[in-house]
């Protein structure tokens, strides 16, 4: 591919996420009209008193921006993953991430909540929130302790190693299920569906401030991660400080997707194929992967939540629309690409 | 510039207090193509791995020009030390001249963007390696030999004095190694400094400046020097702990070697 065609599908995907942004902004329960928007905002009357324009800023513009957030998130971290361990399976939650983070707000909600010894508040988080970061946190702590001892495990393994992480806290979660009361499943189930249905900026700014950063630095390692291509030996040989690299990477990710599940809990495939897709417009230089996944992860998460309003009347939760759309999506992509290229 | 690469008395153990080797001295200079040979499991290529400051000595010092290399920056060391690990494969699909651009790695800025000049030593690199035909072709759709030719070409961008080279030739045809060796020599005569693992003690007789023995046994180096000073029958058999016959290449002259079949154990 030219360089002038995969500038025009970086232009193309920029406005795709802009156009879905818009849409997500005006569809939902109520569809805004944007002259009914702007009728409201010319009159000057107090939000009470305009329904739409209520509307779009104290749900659509919140929903949308942690939309935004999450599927960038999300997508950099699945990227970075793929890169550092060399497979195109290794995301944040083939890893055990939002498994782990799942069962932290299991255990949250069962020994928190009304009267529970495990009720707090702190920088915004609930215990809920907090107890998932802290659990999704340890996972990959423990997947980075596999990866740098001595002995260094291969990616294949360490990619093994966190599915079942993932499988044990699985059965965490089972456990958890059995020792809580009827009433109590009914919110931690919801939670497991993930969702980006947030009321208020509280959630956003949040998720901003903790996602940002983290962005920011893994779009850093882009070129790093373009050496790792060709392996860990070539990559050092070239000046690349791997094992730097490799903490980095996944101190910020564990970081990232520590804050994002804690705050919609899990959300997969997202991670996963987002990259791959992207990969077969924009070719496989991080330097333009990376960010046009950062852009396609928004619009995909936003094109996701679009439908998860309007799918079914009421809610539809986002994790089971991601899952529904990504596992076949992955599929097909499977039987398109040769992955065998990857280091498996 | 004149560069001399020289790993002093070192010792590696991967799990210590198992050393791989010890007592080991090897030097890499500019202008030599300098082979390392050995029998399997002898530690050549740990040995072409510390050199490079991959691989830290449990004893001893690597020093380039003198200085101990490992208070180098990575980055430092990858402007004067080019290192090709054995078969290398991407993850990704890249076309030949990305592969090679990727070698301006130590040379770029903060944000790793390649420049005009950048690109220029890319493309003189893949003319000094004859691949300038193949700059737009997919790398996972060439040849073993075209594959090599461009990795070395990738490593000539990062614009090393030395070059430590894993098994170039190992997975190609009588004649694509030859190619590589005669390119490697030449290097060698334009003032590169060349460190080559291989297992062929014919190619390594033709085309090395100097060859180092390393011996499987209790390992350690056996001899140091011009390829017809270790090459010798009594050296070989020692180190690879078998019978090996050296006679003349009747067309180049160089020393050719050959085991013997192992005595038949007889009930």
């Amino acid at each position: 591919m030219t360089r002038a065609t995969r500038a025009s599908a970086v232009v193309g995907l920029i406005a795709l996420c802009l156009a879905l942004v818009a849409a997500s902004l005006l569809i939902g329960t109520e569809n805004l009209s944007l002259g009914r928007i702007i009728a409201e905002w010319r009159s000057g009357e107090p939000l009470s008193k305009t329904p739409a324009l209520s509307i779009l800023i104290n749900q659509r513009l919140p929903r949308t921006l942690v939309a935004l957030i999450v599927g960038c998130g999300l997508t950099l971290a699945g990227c970075s993953f793929q890169a550092l361990l060399r497979n195109p399976l290794a995301t944040p939650y083939t890893l055990g991430i939002d498994s782990f983070g799942a069962f932290g707000a299991y255990a949250a909600t069962i020994y928190g909540g009304a009267g529970g010894w495990l009720t707090f508040q702190f920088l915004g988080f609930s215990h809920v929130q907090a107890l998932a970061f802290a659990f999704s946190a340890f996972d990959v702590l423990l997947i980075y302790a596999m990866a740098s001892r001595k002995t260094r495990m291969a990616p294949s393994v360490l990619l093994l190693a966190g599915v079942t992480l993932g499988l044990l806290a699985s059965s965490g979660i089972l456990f958890l299920r059995y020792l809580a009361r009827p009433e109590q499943l009914i919110n931690m189930d919801r939670w497991l569906m993930g969702g980006v249905d947030v009321i208020g900026y509280e959630p956003v700014i949040t998720l901003f401030l903790g996602v940002t950063p983290c962005a920011i630095i893994l779009l850093a390692q882009a070129s790093k991660f373009d050496q790792l291509g060709f392996g860990e030996e070539m990559a050092a040989g070239r000046g690349v400080n791997v094992n730097r690299l490799q903490l980095t990477t996944f101190l910020v990710c564990s970081f990232m997707t520590g804050i994002i599940v804690s705050k919609v809990g899990p959300i997969g495939f997202v991670g996963l194929i987002v990259p791959h897709a992207v990969r077969t417009v924009t070719g496989s230089r991080h330097r333009i992967l990376m960010p046009a996944s950062l852009v396609a992860g928004g619009a995909c998460l936003c094109l996701c939540d679009i439908l998860a309003r309007k799918l079914m009347t009421g809610e539809t939760p986002i994790g089971i629309i991601t899952s529904l759309i990504g596992a076949p999506f992955f599929l097909y992509l499977l039987t398109r690409r040769r992955f065998t290229d990857w280091e498996t | 510039m004149t560069r001399t690469l020289q790993a002093e008395d070192v010792a590696f153990a991967y799990t210590p207090p198992v050393d791989v080797f010890t007592r080991v001295t090897a030097v890499v200079r500019s202008g030599e193509v300098t082979g390392l040979v050995g029998p399997n499991g002898s530690g050549k290529s740990t040995l072409l791995r510390v050199l490079a400051g991959l691989l830290r000595p449990r004893e001893g010092k690597v020093l380039i020009d003198g200085r101990s290399s490992a208070h180098m920056s990575h980055r430092h060391r990858a402007r004067i030390l080019g290192f090709l690990p054995q078969m290398v494969n991407p993850v990704f699909s890249l076309t030949v001249f990305e592969v090679v651009c990727l070698g301006r790695y130590p040379h770029l800025g903060a944000l790793g963007s390649t420049q005009p000049h950048d690109r220029v030593v890319a493309e003189r690199c893949l003319r000094d390696t004859e691949t300038l035909d193949l700059r737009d072709r997919d790398f996972m759709a060439l040849s073993g030999g075209e594959r090599q030719r461009v990795l070395l070409a990738s490593v000539l961008a990062q614009e090393p004095d030395l070059l430590l080279l894993d098994e170039p030739t190992s997975a190609l045809d009588i004649h694509h190694q030859i190619e590589i060796f005669a390119l490697l020599k030449r290097l060698a005569g334009e003032g590169y400094g060349l460190g080559v693992v291989t297992h062929d003690l014919n190619l390594a007789a033709r085309f090395c400046d100097q060859l180092l023995l390393l011996s499987h046994l209790s390992p350690r180096l056996v001899a140091m020097g011009k390829p017809e000073e270790v090459l010798t029958e009594s050296l070989l058999s020692e180190a690879y702990d078998a019978p090996i016959r050296v006679c003349r290449h009747p067309l180049t002259g160089a020393p050719l070697i050959t085991a013997e079949e192992p005595a038949e154990a007889k009930p």
